[in-house]
């Protein structure tokens, strides 16, 4: 067995020129796909921790019916005990209350559906970066009456400015319609206009009281130090108070996890398509060599050499080339994932985009199951790619093989 | 018993479905101890001959004995297993692993068999020395004359014990002195140990050496001589 290793070895050093292009294909196949994906998921993340620290979050608590119906009057009751209980847990960084409602903006102009967030001014700037989204004016403050903010470009469609009134229209919680007027005081730019074209933001004691002349609140979020600690809070949650609805950032948002899904998707798509065309290579290699060493081989079988040693032979020399390629690839992405997570990949050079939706750098990241499930493809296919050539090899006849040929 | 034996040995190859009756009725025998040489034009059949005495090709009809098994009975997988045991080559061309050294080329029909490690270094070794290469050892091919790789192909051939050996035309890509050189080495391996050789060839310089000249035209057998040498 040490012998059929050693002569693998020999035989890949025959052709320096060719084992060495297999060779540099599979490196930089593998270095240049890992890498790829180490960014994807640096994207991915970036988007991640946008959504989270815009206004998901990791943590949410709500009444059960809240998220299906959508009623004013299904409201928290245990609102206090629940913001006691997360303020103490070490778990959890911030968070904030919130009053939510449907209704319908009105200005002079026209009037349009859209999402009214009541928020603690307080709470919700520590929980969320929403207020770096500001173009214009101010975000929401406890001065003044009734202000509102909105997307810029919802205000442009309402041909309404800083300092005017819009009146907001919505169910209260006896499901009375409710009609109140609001001064415009500041304009934001999310990443999405869909977004801004469908939510206003207004304080909640303002909407509470107009909802329900007391303190409602209709969601409690809550930022985590890890993430991954969200399925515990949620059950510890869950556990004390039996009369709320808990969920995780991943079970609240679609958006997210679809673009986990995708992001999973799409690594494993790139390694395939990598490991394909590696593949192509391989056989391509592997059946050259085995062409060229057809009288050796003959004369090995004539000698002695069992088949199934001479497929070992020809597997373990494909095998040896290949993942040495491979990992050495994938090696090299993880010292470039390293390298870039630390200092991140900036992306000044593709314009001030980027930017502007708060990406300042990428930071590639891949977890050790990515680098597992690569390895594991790469496994997979290099073992497929051999065997036919492998077996190519056993198939000789000896006779054929040792007779001369002039 | 004879070391090899056939009996009504024939082989027919189709070429564009034209028989050609490679062998005929071959009848024939060998001893242990012997130093036969199988002579004939080209074309005489003389390779078909050695590849079914070797097992490496099946024959059209008629049997091959080795030591009393018939070779034809036995699976693929059983007769390379056999081959590996009782049965050394030597080719023409071809014969040594080109990335190997000589030592390896000669261990590796040991390690083959499974061997005891220490006993086929020694075994490599002695050998090396016995067909004059002992301070060539750890050259490869590449780097050995012809004369010099055929040796290795009989150390090689040897390694493995083999009741004989055969070897096809060994001489054919040699010049005189390297020809005759390999054959000193071969009649001294014969005299001394008993080493049963079976070679094939046209050249007369390595028949007048034969103690056995069995000579073939057209895949028949149409003389068998003893020489006292
Ligand atoms: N694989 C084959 N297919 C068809 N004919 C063959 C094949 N091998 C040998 N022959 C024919 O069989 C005859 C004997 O060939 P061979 O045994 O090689 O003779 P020698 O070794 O004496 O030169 C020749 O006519 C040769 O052309
Ligand atoms: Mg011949």
């Amino acid at each position: 067995m040490k012998t059929l290793v050693i002569l693998a070895w020999k035989n890949i050093w025959r052709h320096p020129a060719r084992s060495g292009a297999l060779l540099a294909a599979a490196v930089s196949g593998l270095w240049a796909g890992v890498l790829t994906i180490g960014i994807m998921n640096g994207i991915h993340e970036l988007r991640m921790d946008y959504l989270i620290r815009n206004e998901l979050a990791h943590v949410q608590v709500h009444h059960p019916e809240f998220l299906s119906m959508g009623y004013a009057r299904h409201a928290i009751l245990e609102h206090e005990r629940i913001m006691a209980w997360m303020e103490k847990d070490p778990r959890i960084d911030s968070a904030a209350p919130r009053t939510l409602a449907e209704g319908m903006l009105h200005s002079p102009v026209k009037a349009s559906g859209v999402r009214i967030r009541g928020i603690a001014v307080d709470s919700e700037s520590r929980l969320t970066n929403f207020h770096d989204n500001m173009v214009e004016g101010q975000y929401l403050s406890s001065d003044g009456q009734f202000p509102v903010i909105m997307g810029a470009s919802l205000a442009d469609m309402h041909n309404t400015q800083i300092g005017e009134r819009v009146v907001l229209v919505f169910d209260d919680a006896d499901y009375m319609l409710t009609a109140a007027a609001f001064h415009v005081v500041g304009l934001f730019h999310s990443p999405s206009k869909t977004y801004d074209n469908h939510t206003v933001f207004v304080r909640s004691r303002d909407l509470a009281e107009l909802l329900a002349g007391q303190t409602v609140y209709h969601e409690i979020a809550a930022l985590l130090y890890d993430r991954n600690d969200a399925q515990t809070v949620t059950a510890d949650l869950a556990a004390r108070f039996p009369e709320i609805d808990a969920s995780t950032w991943y079970e609240l948002s679609p958006v997210l996890r679809t673009l986990l899904d995708i992001g999973g998707f799409a690594s494993f798509f790139i390694t395939m398509v990598i490991m394909l065309a590696l593949a192509f290579g391989i056989l391509n290699t592997m059946l050259m060599a085995i062409f060229e060493r057809i009288h050796e081989i003959g004369m090995l079988l004539s000698i002695g050499m069992a088949r199934a040693r001479v497929f070992l032979m020809v597997l373990m020399e494909s095998i040896i080339l290949t993942l040495t390629g491979a990992v050495a690839g994938i090696i090299l992405a993880w010292i470039s994932i390293w390298h870039f997570s630390r200092t991140g990949i900036n992306l000044e050079m593709f314009g001030r985009g980027a930017q502007e939706i708060g990406w300042s750098k990428i930071m590639p990241v891949l977890d050790s199951s990515g680098y597992g499930m690569i390895f594991l493809i790469v496994v997979v296919i290099s073992i497929s790619a051999s065997v036919y050539p492998a077996i190519k090899a056993t198939r000789v006849n000896p006779v054929q093989a040792v007779r001369e040929r002039e | 018993m004879p070391v090899v034996q056939t009996e009504k040995l024939s082989k027919i190859y189709n070429l564009d479905s034209m028989p050609v009756h490679a062998l005929q009725d071959v009848t024939l025998s060998i001893e242990k101890g012997e130093f036969a040489s199988i002579v004939g034009p080209s074309g005489s059949g003389k390779t078909t001959l050695l590849n079914m005495l070797g097992g490496l090709d099946m024959p059209s009809s008629g049997s091959v004995w080795v030591n009393g098994r018939e070779l034809s009975g036995m699976g693929d997988r059983q007769r390379i297993q056999f081959r590996l045991w009782n049965i050394g080559f030597v080719f023409q061309h071809y014969n040594l692993i080109p990335v190997f050294t000589a030592w390896e080329n000669v261990s590796f029909i040991m390690l083959l068999q499974g061997r005891d490690k220490r006993a086929i270094e020694h075994r490599t070794n002695q050998l090396l020395e016995e067909v004059g290469l002992g301070d060539r050892k750890h050259a490869r091919p590449a780097q050995l004359s012809g004369g010099q790789q055929q040796r290795v192909a009989v150390a090689r051939a040897l390694a493995s014990e083999p009741r004989f050996i055969l070897a096809d035309e060994p001489t054919a890509n040699l010049d005189t002195k390297a020809a005759m050189n390999l054959l000193d080495i071969m009649a001294r391996l014969n005299n001394d140990k008993s080493v049963t050789f079976i070679f094939s060839t046209h050249d007369q310089r390595v028949t007048q050496r034969a103690r056995r000249v069995i000579c073939m035209v057209d895949g028949k057998i149409v003389g068998d001589e003893r020489h006292e040498r």
